[in-house]
């Protein structure tokens, strides 16, 4: 039990998440290499989850004990035991065939980049403002979506600025960011 | 006549600028939102949350509830005129509606359309009226087993309704159930899951959370499907609208489809497109010409969309006077309700009758105001259908990003709406419903603080010694039983014909 609780704070908890990565990542190659290849996702995601769940579990149980009745573990508790039960369900239907195989990906390569320009954006947002930042973000997305009408492109994204800056700043009293870069710049 | 004087009075609130200007605005977006085809109603009023901020909290729930009941008509233009329903439920509306346009009578079903969405959107909102209020007032008396008990029934409910994916639409209800568990635990006051991040001590913000299951997993399954070319523009040549004695002939669908819809609209999960089914289905049960129906029979367009619209005063019922969000839609309105502080709930009426009856109020004048703006309207609405999809898409990641940014100005928040949205695309692709979530997630305080209230005032044993409890726990029994018997019964079914 004390081995448990020590997975279940400070550093414990870091050594228990990079434990049930690895086995995350076996069960993964082992899956796309077997005959279940056609299932991988419909077996990996419940893998993902049980595994969630049991790291939750045993967090749970370094939850400090004060003899309540009703302590704060108890909630959590009875939903990870449902989602344990739930995933080894769906595990054991993805293996025996009785779930639909898995459709085909799409245009994934081209979503994996579209939310890179997102997390780009966000980043340099904080750098050099929430203008320049949009105006780059908008009139990039629309490009990498191959629009090219280009009159439409500025006029959109001045558009936006013009409304997010009077709607949000002026009404909304929203802080837009105004960028690291343009402070040290501009005062 | 205590209702009657609260209901005046609830008019009364809206006698000012600010109201009107969001129910009129409120009813654009939410036609324009419906009409387009990627946009559902949850989706429009996720991205218009963020505009409310600084809205009084009547004001911001007049504009959302317009959204959400204009929307639902939205749908059907687009049906109607070019066969590509705007929401789920207009797919029921498409059936009728689309031969007309073929037969050159388009003037028939977006008439018709709008006049029995009207109608069932007032009716369904009469029903709520005179349901909710009895209901809240039965539901002060509801002890905490019995809440906990109630919130379990909703959630399974809802996910029952996952059809061939039940497990999976269960799982998601738990996983958002224990996401809520995250931050300092509001009885005991102890740091769960929190991983030594103050940012967490609050849990994940539900909003950005909500946005991003709503509206940025849709973009991400859009971008990854890359049919990306223009809408198909609506022709309109001229075209016989109906009169009022052919509206007049469909007086029986609408006011059976409309009190159909409300009731189904009721119960948790349920929500707009089985109502339109149902509905659809006894009209066509009911007809005198049942053979017409699919082929350009105005009645299956009144009870398609008389039952869609009137749904969502049916939704509203248990979510006004139980505090349980029955649709995804009525959840969002839940992230609404609580950036104002209010929390949903019978208490509501008693704390705050002006927000509940201004919101009576604005649902009746919001589906006048969508008749006059649909009837003038329709050419210009159907219009929405021809923004290029490279444009829209990142446009709506701009506005949820911002929208999440002005929650608390944190881009801890727009991390979390993007976090949010990619979990979402990637389970939505392996059958996972995003909706559910976002039910445990607003589900999941309410049903952990009364758990613990019940256990705390009379043990673990109290859930089973109270029979409004036990009824309760056995209707949640059963309905996660119910689907998985079927899903036994058609594994049993197809190996035999195998």
């Amino acid at each position: 039990m004390e081995i448990i609780k020590y997975f279940g704070k400070g550093a414990g908890v870091w050594v228990l998440i990079a434990v049930l990565a690895v086995i995350m990542l076996a069960v993964s190659v082992f899956v796309n290499r077997s005959s279940k290849k056609v299932y991988a996702g419909r077996i990996i995601l419940p893998v993902f989850f049980f595994e969630l769940a049991l790291g939750f579990g045993i967090v749970t149980l370094g939850f400090p004990d004060r003899g309540e009745e009703v302590g704060p573990g108890v909630v959590p508790g009875l939903w990870i035991v449902c989602i344990l039960g739930l995933s080894a369900f769906l595990l054991i239907r993805a293996f025996l065939g009785l779930e639909e195989k898995d459709q085909p990906w799409g245009h994934t390569g081209k979503v994996v980049i579209f939310i890179a320009m997102t997390v780009f954006y966000l980043i340099i947002m904080q750098i050099i403002g929430y203008a320049l930042a949009t105006i780059l973000y908008l009139i990039s997305g629309m490009y990498f979506l191959t629009y090219r009408n280009w009159r439409v492109m500025i006029s959109l994204t001045t558009g936006w600025i013009l409304f997010s800056y009077f709607a949000f700043y002026r009404l909304l009293y929203v802080p837009l960011p105004k960028g690291t870069l343009i402070e040290m710049i501009f005062g | 006549m205590e209702l009657l004087s609260n209901l005046i009075q609830g008019f009364g609130y809206l006698a000012g600028v600010q109201p009107a200007v969001a129910i009129v605005a409120g009813v654009i977006l939410g036609i324009l939102a419906g009409a387009m085809p990627g946009l559902s109603p949850s989706m429009g009023v996720a991205l218009l949350v963020p505009f409310t901020y600084n809205l009084s909290p009547q004001t911001a729930l007049i504009l959302l509830v317009s959204i959400y009941i204009a929307a639902n008509y939205g749908g059907s233009i687009t049906a109607v005129t070019i066969n590509t329903p705007g929401t789920p439920s207009a797919v029921v509306t498409s059936f009728d509606g689309y031969p007309l346009t073929l037969q050159g009578k388009a003037g028939v079903g977006l008439g018709t359309s709008l006049v029995a969405s009207t109608a069932g959107g007032i009716i369904g909102t009469i029903i709520l009226i005179f349901f909710s209020v009895p209901l809240a007032r039965l539901a002060v008396r509801l002890h905490p087993a019995e809440y906990f008990a109630l919130a379990m029934f909703g959630l399974t409910t809802v996910a029952s309704l996952g059809g061939k994916n039940w497990a999976k639409a269960f799982l998601a209800a738990m996983l958002g159930l224990l996401i809520n568990t995250i931050g300092i635990d509001p009885i005991s006051g102890v740091k769960r899951f929190t991983f030594g991040t103050y940012k967490l001590f609050d849990g994940f913000p539900l909003i950005p959370a909500l946005i991003g299951l709503f509206a940025l997993s849709e973009v991400f399954a859009r971008i990854e499907e890359y049919k990306l070319e223009k809408g198909e523009e609506a022709k309109f040549e001229k075209t016989h609208w109906p009169t009022f004695l052919e509206y007049w002939k469909m007086k029986i669908t609408i006011i059976r489809s409309s009190v159909l819809g409300t009731l189904i609209g009721i119960f948790p999960g349920a929500g707009a497109t089985i109502a339109a089914f149902l509905s659809y289905d006894l009209a066509k049960k009911s007809s005198k010409d049942p053979d017409s129906f699919g082929k350009g029979n105005p009645d299956g367009v009144a009870a398609a969309e008389a039952a869609n619209s009137s749904s969502v005063g049916g939704a509203l019922v248990p979510l006004l006077a139980l505090g349980i969000p029955g649709s995804a839609t009525t959840a969002v309105l839940v992230g609404a309700l609580m950036i104002h502080d209010l929390v949903p709930g019978p208490l509501l009426f008693v704390e705050r009758p002006d927000i509940i009856y201004s919101l009576f109020a604005a649902l009746l004048i919001a589906n006048i105001v969508m008749l006059v703006l649909g009837m003038f309207g329709a050419r210009l609405w159907v219009k929405v259908t021809i923004i290029p999809k490279k444009v829209l898409l990142p446009s709506i990641l701009a506005v949820s990003i911002i929208g999440s940014f002005a929650v608390n100005y944190s881009f801890f928040d727009v991390g979390t709406c993007i976090g949010f949205g990619v979990a979402g695309w990637i389970l939505k692709k392996y059958g996972y419903p995003g909706a559910p979530i976002v039910l445990g997630m607003v589900l999941g305080k309410l049903a952990e603080t009364n758990f613990r209230r019940a256990v705390i005032m009379g043990g673990y044993k109290i859930f089973f010694t109270r029979p409004v409890s036990v009824v309760l726990l056995l209707l949640a029994l059963l309905s996660f039983g119910v689907p998985m018997y079927q899903t036994y019964k058609e594994g049993k079914k197809e190996k035999a014909s195998s």
